[in-house]
């Protein structure tokens, strides 16, 4: 009888999640309500969790709880150690969950929502947590190694340089394009400024007293820190409502960009107690916060969505930037449906601390099901303001129009009505002068939020509060990220230098110096490309990234089917290689058009060249010379850099298809490169 | 709900490495100090930091 009713539960879970994704896409002609699309998230996960997981663990991963895991084998107490489930699904899923599934479903609402909600849903049942789940459990079943290291043993040297280069570019293109996202939100913004800039005192103070006042008081120190963060974002809108002191903290972009690079290279050199880590812990006990609140809120307000289920820019001429539906949409969202920086962490902490098999389950497969719920929560707050605001916050001037009433006028053109009253209104309820061409994403999310926050209570009159609340979560959350980010690039030169055989001395400070400041003015580059840029950057740099990001995922998926198939269930290896296609035709479509497309908006050799013309022509006027010229290098370098990721997943694809076949076929041999068996003594009581 | 308040907060807890800091404290069967949080927090912060943040 239990059985029979758990089977009509699921039965009826399945048939609401068929009923729910199919109501979302008939066109009734009346907004949508945020409901049916938390529903139908809701209902595809728990199946998706229910069955397509659990059959991956049983069938093809054999998952054992009898089998000691490395946390149990290993223990150290320091990297391996038995940890519970639920711990452990929180500590893996605060590491997954960066700003990319905030901001990327941020920017693709200009497609509208119904692209989105499809490839964040389906991506990650049938794609994103496969992928997690699977290089989690390949890790767990050698002693927790990393990708790099699985790619170079399973599939060959070149796979594993590869996947190191890979990784390093990629996170030059992520900071330079996250950078971005902050410059864009807190250019001419005394109030957001004010705000961010007091966090770094505050992480300094933190810091001192974590080590000297009270050590080891984490918890305590950053609920004080939280207090701070909280006054200081009071303090900013005394700041901006100044006469004397707005001035002082009203930047402009170039400004803020090289204020952001100074900040990533100080961060790279100071002691990590001292500044990154205090931020690094209120950054993520900040992000868990505001990702509950968020969800609390959209299930309490379940806001209508204004922006429709499929715009006009379905054709590729959106403002945010250029490029069609397919395959844009799927590059543009990747975390949150599918990341292949996922499976640094898979292959990461997260393995050695996995006290049963069994737990890779809701570890690998579920934290990645809810980094999806938290992109669905970035749409929903994105789609509902209305579609003029939406696109006059996120539209370039180059593409609009120099001015407000141009402005206005474009985007009303477009059928997404907006006037200057409602812009003005908008702008003084949050706290700002001006809300037009804030590219980059977080200040419409930013919107959005605290549109949903402050209809739980209060209304217009605390708007403004919650706009730089939400814009100092991301501020911080994509800061901290930088000074990570940047620090780790510094000890990736190292190693390739050290691979080199060039002999170093890492702890002397010129070249601790010389590195960070290689690794920031890598990154700084890109930002300052992207400040520059009169389509906005985003346009260049985002897709840039999302296509870095999903060829690290087919890296990662190679890995994966490598490994099924040497432990003979190739019957099954389509799980891995379905997601694997799909990445393959998306990626290198994407990365085709954006570099050899005619249109000079997407394509980027179409762009130098079209603006080599105009230069030719002689109708660039004098003082835009040098900034043309430069233009035109920086297209040509985003050419080669795509290029380069693109030459360099084939590279390993093409590995992974020798390899394959050569077990398929019986010309290899397909050994297994799995930890021996050890029974597992572990006890519940160690749990 | 006191259980699910229990794992919360054991996810803090984790988060901060406050865990991680009693776990250390065990298996080198020593106490809490000022000067042993110290080297705690380098040796773990060293590692922490050496690994990329996820986007």
């Amino acid at each position: 009888m239990k059985k029979f009713a758990g089977s009509l539960l699921w039965a009826v879970i399945s048939l609401a999640a068929a009923f729910f994704l199919a109501a979302i896409a008939v066109d009734r002609g009346e907004p949508v309500n945020s409901f049916w699309i938390v529903l139908a998230a809701a209902c595809t996960f728990l199946v998706g969790y229910r069955f397509y997981a659990r059959f991956i663990a049983a069938k093809v991963m054999a998952l054992n709880d009898q089998r000691a895991t490395p946390a149990e084998r290993l223990r150290d107490g320091h990297d391996y150690e038995p940890t519970n489930k639920w711990i452990l699904f929180g500590h893996h899923f605060a590491a997954i969950a960066g700003p990319g599934p905030l901001v990327g479903p941020t920017l693709a609402a200009q497609f509208g929502y119904l692209p989105s909600v499809y490839w964040i849903i389906i991506g990650c049942v049938l794609g994103g947590a496969v992928q997690d789940f699977v290089i989690l459990f390949c890790s767990m079943r050698r002693d927790g190694k990393t990708l790099g290291q699985m790619a170079r043993e399973e599939i060959g040297k070149t796979g594993g340089i590869t996947a190191l280069l890979t990784v390093l570019f990629i996170m030059i293109i992520l900071l330079a394009v996250i950078a971005l996202v902050v410059v864009n939100a807190l250019k001419s913004s005394p109030w957001g400024t004010f705000t961010i800039a007091a966090t770094m005192p505050i992480a300094l103070f933190m810091g001192v007293y974590l080590r000297y006042l009270r050590p080891g008081k984490v918890l305590e120190c950053s609920l004080i820190g939280f207090v701070l963060v909280i006054a200081s974002i009071f303090g900013g809108q005394a700041v901006a409502a100044s006469s004397t002191l707005a001035p002082w903290f009203t930047l402009s972009a170039t400004a803020l960009a090289l204020g952001t690079m100074v900040y990533g290279f100080l961060s790279s050199v100071l002691p990590v107690w001292l500044f990154l880590a205090p931020r690094d812990y209120l950054s993520t006990f900040i992000k868990l916060g505001v990702v509950l609140m968020l969800a609390v809120g959209i299930l309490f307000v379940h806001p209508q969505l204004q922006l429709p289920a499929l715009t006009r820019f379905v054709d590729g001429s959106g403002p945010i930037f250029a490029g069609k539906v397919f395959p844009f949409v799927f590059i543009t969202i990747a975390c949150g449906a599918v990341s292949g920086f996922h499976s640094l962490i898979s292959s990461g902490t997260t393995p050695k601390m996995i006290a049963r098999e069994w737990n890779a389950w809701p570890v690998g497969y579920g934290a990645m099901l809810l980094e999806g719920f938290v992109a669905i929560m970035a749409l929903i707050a994105a789609c509902s303001l209305q579609p003029g605001v939406f696109f006059a916050v996120n539209s370039p001037p180059g593409v609009v129009g120099t001015t407000p009433p141009a402005a206005v006028s474009t985007i009303s053109s477009w059928g997404y009505p907006v006037s200057e009253a409602d812009m003005s209104t908008l702008a003084a309820d949050a706290g700002e002068k001006t809300l037009y061409y804030r590219t980059g994403g977080a200040p419409s999310l930013a919107l959005g939020m605290a549109h949903i926050f402050s209809t739980t209570g209060g209304g217009r009159a605390i708007l403004g509060f919650w706009y730089h609340f939400a814009i100092m979560f991301e501020a911080m959350f994509i800061l901290t990220i930088i000074a990570a980010g940047t620090r780790v690039g510094r000890f990736m030169i190292e190693d390739l230098l050290g691979q080199a055989k060039v002999s170093l001395n890492r702890s002397n400070w010129l070249f601790v110096f010389a590195t960070s400041g290689a690794v920031v003015l890598a990154w700084g580059y890109f930002l300052y490309q992207g400040v520059r840029d009169p389509l906005g950057g985003i346009n260049s740099l985002w897709p840039l990234f999302g296509i870095a990001n999903q060829l690290l995922a087919a890296i990662a998926l190679c890995v994966g089917t490598t490994i099924f198939i040497k432990m003979h269930r190739a019957r099954y290896m389509w799980i891995t290689a379905l997601p694997l296609s799909w990445l393959v035709i998306v990626t290198f479509t994407a990365g085709y058009q954006k570099i050899f497309s005619d249109q000079p908006r997407v394509g980027f050799l179409a762009d130098a060249n079209h603006l080599q013309d105009a230069l030719n022509a002689g109708t660039i006027t004098a003082s835009k010379i040098a900034e043309t010229q430069s233009q035109i290098f920086n297209d040509r370098l985003d050419a080669a850099v795509c290029g380069i990721f693109l030459l360099m997943v084939a590279v390993i694809l093409v590995d992974s298809l020798r390899v394959w076949f050569r077990i398929l076929s019986g010309a290899g041999e397909a050994k297994v490169d799995e930890a021996p068996f050890v029974l597992s003594q572990l006890q519940p009581e160690e749990l | 709900m006191r259980a699910l308040l229990r794992t919360v907060v054991a996810i803090l807890r984790e988060i901060s490495d406050e865990n991680a800091y009693q776990r250390h404290l065990a298996a080198h069967q020593r106490r809490h100090s000022p000067d042993e949080w110290r080297r705690f927090l380098d040796e773990r912060l060293a590692r922490k930091f050496a690994r990329a943040k996820c986007c």
